[in-house]
């Protein structure tokens, strides 16, 4: 178990910059989920705790060691990758004794090892096939069970649940956070998926453009995201964002008639989550386009003038498009119109 | 004249002039061209034209000259002439009269007028009971000097040899010859007595004392005195002599114009160690009339208008030659120098099958010039030799029992073939794929013409006894003979396990270095470090784009023992005071050595090539993961690329080691077997006893067999490891 800690750390290309500035401390036990749209530097940031990226400048620490000019086979993380990346010529078994060969333990330890490991994953009847004989929610339990093998300071997961279908997604989230709780190691978790995020972080960064936006537990982020990307970005639907201007102790969205009881001064932009509406009464009037259905829920695609808005009810059934439906924000954000930070 | 008879007229018209050639000329009876093959260059090509043009003047048949190289020309007239394809007349030397007499090659001239031409030339071409063709010139090798230098030749090969040593030194050379040719020495042979026939027309025995003595006294003037540059070819001594490196060249009248310094021309030395003067083989060329000529008579009399005292002149002036007609007399010193020493000089033999003579005699000069055999040893190895490539072919056994197992086995075969018809299921199947063996049709019509055929045909002649242009069934015993090691014993370099040997060596050590060398060139070029990565691949892969016999030939001059870069190099990097002399074709290590550089340097991009592409469909991110999980370079490779890259790799070795095991142009253009043929392979070795060894093509077919076999079950045994994935 180890901290990781990452100090004014720079990751370029030649004149492409991936990470510029990360400042970050990962503590002991922690699980810490990396997410953020493509080509954000999300899986640079992973693949440079494992040593599979060179560092342009700044440090990088595990535990109290610095690492950046320490040879991956010699930091002591394991990895699961997103393709799991098990070799296809080796059986499961050898598959997940590939590490603890390499250290040159014993053929008993290695037993033992990998036995342990096949319990908690439930692969025991699996050991002697190859990977092209397993689904991929198999495949995905033998990459972590190379991964557990090893009893890592720090595990890093690139990606882990993004080749598995919706239901065996859920099913793992929750094996990892059970996995978790039982090894109280230290995990790294990139991901795109903010559901994902959300569901297993003890703390989040969101990462845009090689910046960390913001660094939180989920609620923190949910609650109070600092500024309009993260606040986009985090929570689905997406946020409502809507340019407004602030009369004192009232506001209007721009080009729609109605006002709101939101203090502000002058021009900013209002975030509305699709939660945070009261609908069939209030101040604005909003004309319903489409209604996505989600079962026991929905989704009212609207426009409130210019603006498409989304807002969610719980009976669907009394909306029908064409209609026109009143709403009142029950919980807003408000944000610079200029820099789209957080306004207090 | 009606209409419809103007028409016919002109139907007619058009007919005639449709008429193939040839009857249009019977016709006329009238020759307006006859066509002559020569493999003549520069000063004698020109004479040759004059002189063809002057003909025409006067008879007003034009001669069609057609120029062949001289390294084709003997296949080409051999090839061509029996068809039909050849020419009315050719220029050719003497020496191979009996072997085209024998074929049909060139037709008996008895009528042809010998009017003044020196009678000694006109032996020439004399065989059998026949006369055939003229002589129309001659050439020998004789003494070349440096005038600005030399005033007076020696005539003596002492005095040679104490001039020479006056100007060698420092790159520089008294003497300058291709010393380990037969044809070199011969002169200094003959002088002793070791001629191939004697006065009597009997072989002297290749063993006789005065071969031994020979040897010796080449061995001591070329080597011992130190007066003559190590391996020279032509083209180094004429670069010698050019650069005035040389002062005294052995060569013919050839040579003269081939350098561009003054240049004097002296009879060869009185040998002093024999008493006797050098005798070098004369050639005479001769202007032959072409079996099948088109226009034979035509033929006839421009032959002998070309010999003849006018066509001479023209030669003689223009041409440079040195004539056979005694009625042209020259005051030009070289053809004089060509004329006294013709007095002296012997007829090179037209006996056709003395191939593995000159090619016993051969190894023997290189084994003592080498040092590696005394001259007495040489000369005994050399007979021993001659007695078994010039044995008469084995007795003729009776092909009865050779035509009942083969219809036999043919019968099986076809029965095994059939059997399934009786399958009504089968049948069926058939019908409806009958359209199907209808597309394939053409295919297997040329897979037969051009590959099955062939294949018969070779299997074929290993049966038989080949001497001379005729064919003896023998059954099986070329292959008992192989297989047995009859005339050798295994150790010997001529025996075919001593050669599977060499081969299977050969074939293991080029496969471990092109999957070594290729495998590691991969990998590197995979490196993300690496600039300019296209250029690098592409400059990797030219040995192989390459035709590998122009390689062969560069790298066997780069191991040259004087000239070479090989040695050179190796002079730079170890800082050597004098030149490093490592003589890459004197012993078997480092003549295999070399042809494996050399197929080493053909054979690794191919691998390499495979492998690029094999890694490719290795996900980096499996050696990621072996990476994180800790292993280190080796354990990856070892662990992870290794048993991916196994299978894509594994056809590519299985076809890589049957090129290699029939690398022909290597083997035979870089060591060519040297020394004495210890790293000859097999098929290099079937080659030899084809084509220098008195043409026992019967021999070589059977080894040709025994190659297929050994690879056929090669190739069997690596499928079948491959498929129950032992490899």
């Amino acid at each position: 178990m180890a901290t990781v800690r990452f100090q004014n750390l720079r990751k370029s290309y030649g004149d492409t910059h991936v990470l510029t500035g990360i400042d970050l401390v990962m503590e002991e036990g922690e699980y810490v989920v990396l997410v953020g749209p493509s080509g954000c530097g999300k899986s640079t940031m992973l693949r440079c705790i494992a040593g599979l990226e060179d560092i342009s400048s700044g440090d990088l620490f595990i535990g109290d060691r610095r690492v950046n000019d320490v040879a991956p086979k010699d930091r002591n993380v394991a990895m699961v990758f997103q393709s799991y990346a098990l070799y296809p010529h080796m059986t499961v078994r050898e598959n997940m004794a590939f590490a603890l060969k390499v250290a040159k333990r014993s053929a008993e330890e290695i037993r033992v090892a990998v036995d342990e490991a096949a319990r908690m994953l439930d692969l025991g009847h699996l050991l002697d096939r190859r990977p092209s004989q397993l689904s991929g929610g198999q495949r995905q339990r033998v990459a972590m069970g190379r991964a557990i093998v090893r009893r890592p300071d720090v595990f890093l997961f690139d990606e882990p649940l993004s080749n598995l279908d919706a239901s065996l997604r859920t099913h793992m989230r929750v094996e990892l956070m059970t996995l978790h709780k039982q090894l109280g190691t230290t995990m790294v978790h990139v991901t795109h998926d903010q559901v994902e995020a959300l569901t297993l972080a003890d703390r989040l960064v969101v990462l845009n453009k090689g910046v960390i936006q913001q660094v939180g537990s989920p609620r923190e982020l949910f609650d109070r995201p600092i500024n309009t990307f993260v606040a986009t970005f985090i929570g689905s639907p997406s946020m409502n964002l809507l340019p407004a201007t602030g009369h004192g102790a009232t506001s209007t969205v721009d080009g729609v008639e109605g006002t709101l009881d939101v203090p502000s001064d002058g021009a900013f932009t209002l975030g509305i989550r699709p939660t945070d509406f009261t609908v069939g009464e209030g101040p604005l009037e909003a004309d319903l386009i489409v209604v996505e259905s989600l079962g026991s829920e929905a989704m009212l695609h609207m426009d409130l003038g210019e603006h498409r808005i989304v807002a969610r009810v719980d009976e669907p059934q009394s909306f029908q498009s064409g209609d026109k439906v009143r709403l009142r924000p029950n919980k807003v954000h408000r944000f610079s119109a200029a820099t789209g930070e957080r306004l207090p | 004249m009606s209409a419809a008879r103007v028409s016919l007229l002109r139907a007619l018209l058009v007919l005639a002039a449709l008429l193939p050639l040839p009857w249009r000329q019977a016709i006329a009876a009238q020759v307006d061209e006859i066509v002559l093959w020569h493999a003549y260059q520069g000063r004698e090509e020109a004479g040759l034209e004059a002189a063809a043009r002057t003909w025409t003047e006067q008879s007003g048949v034009r001669v069609k000259l057609v120029a062949i190289p001289f390294g084709a020309f003997a296949s080409k007239v051999e090839t061509a002439i029996p068809r039909g394809n050849g020419p009315d007349l050719f220029i050719a030397a003497h020496d191979s009269i009996g072997k085209w007499s024998a074929m049909g090659v060139v037709e008996p001239t008895p009528q042809l007028s010998a009017d003044g031409l020196r009678p000694e030339l006109m032996e020439a071409v004399r065989w059998g009971d026949q006369r055939w063709g003229l002589p129309l010139a001659y050439k020998s090798l004789v003494l070349l000097y440096d005038p600005t230098v030399i005033q007076t030749p020696p005539t003596t090969t002492d005095a040679l040899i104490a001039e020479a040593h006056k100007y060698t030194g420092g790159g520089r050379y008294g003497l300058a010859y291709q010393a380990s040719e037969t044809y070199y020495h011969a002169p200094w042979a003959h002088a002793f007595g070791a001629t191939p026939f004697d006065a009597e027309g009997r072989l002297v025995p290749l063993d006789s004392d005065a071969h031994v003595k020979a040897y010796a006294f080449t061995a001591r003037i070329a080597r011992d005195e130190g007066i003559v540059p190590q391996q020279p070819t032509y083209e180094s001594v004429q670069r010698l002599y050019n650069e005035g490196n040389a002062v005294f060249v052995i060569a013919g009248p050839w040579f003269v114009s081939d350098v561009d310094r003054p240049i004097a021309a002296a009879p060869l030395p009185w040998v002093s160690d024999a008493g006797a003067p050098a005798r070098p083989f004369l050639t005479v060329d001769v202007a032959y009339v072409a079996g099948q000529a088109q226009h034979p008579d035509e033929a006839s009399a421009f032959t002998t208008w070309l010999a003849g005292p006018e066509g001479a002149r023209i030669r003689q002036e223009q041409g440079g030659q040195a004539v056979s007609s005694a009625l042209v007399p020259t005051d030009d010193p070289l053809l004089k120098t060509l004329e006294v020493q013709s007095k002296t000089a012997l007829l090179m033999p037209m006996n056709p099958g003395l191939q593995g003579l000159w090619e016993s005699e051969a190894k023997a000069l290189r084994r003592v010039m080498r040092g590696a055999a005394t001259p007495s040893q040489a000369a005994h190895e050399a007979a021993l030799y001659w007695e078994v490539v010039s044995r008469p072919s084995p007795p003729a056994v009776s092909p009865w029992p050779y035509v009942v197992v083969m219809v036999a086995v043919l019968l099986g075969a076809l029965g095994w073939l059939l059997a399934p018809l009786r399958d009504p299921d089968f049948r069926a199947k058939l019908r409806r794929h009958a359209w199907d063996y209808v597309w394939i049709g053409p295919a297997t019509v040329a897979m037969v013409l051009l590959v099955l055929t062939p294949f018969v045909v070779g299997a074929g002649v290993a049966f038989f006894a080949h001497d001379q242009g005729e064919f003896t069934f023998i059954g099986l015993r070329h292959f008992t003979d192989i297989l047995f090691a009859r005339d050798w014993p295994l150790s010997s370099p001529l025996s075919f396990f001593y050669t599977l040997g060499v081969t299977l060596l050969w074939t293991v050590t080029n496969l471990i270095v092109h999957v070594g060398l290729g495998i590691a060139l991969a990998l590197i070029l995979r490196e993300p470090w690496i600039r300019m990565r296209a250029g690098w691949r592409a400059a990797l892969i030219l040995p192989w784009a390459v035709p590998n016999y122009i390689t062969a030939l560069i790298w066997r001059s780069m191991f040259h023992v004087q000239d070479g870069a090989i040695n050179a190099l190796i002079t730079l990097v170890s800082g050597a005071k004098d030149p490093v002399q490592i003589d890459w074709f004197g012993s078997f290590v480092t003549s295999f050595g070399a042809n494996l550089i050399t197929n080493g340097w053909l054979g690794f991009p191919f691998m390499m090539v495979v492998t690029l592409g094999a890694l490719q469909s290795i996900p980096r991110d499996l050696e990621e993961a072996a990476e994180v999980d800790g292993a280190s370079w080796a354990f990856r490779f070892r662990h992870v690329v290794w048993p991916l890259l196994k299978p894509a790799l594994l056809p590519a070795v299985i076809l890589g080691s049957v090129w290699t095991f029939n690398a022909f142009n290597i083997i035979y253009l870089v060591s060519a077997g040297e020394p004495d043929g210890t790293t000859e392979i097999l098929i290099s070795e079937a080659y030899r006893w084809a084509f220098t060894r008195g043409n026992r093509y019967g021999y070589a077919a059977a080894y040709a067999l025994i190659i297929f076999g050994v690879l056929l079950a090669y190739s069997r045994a690596a499928n079948r490891l491959v498929g129950r994935k032992v490899l």
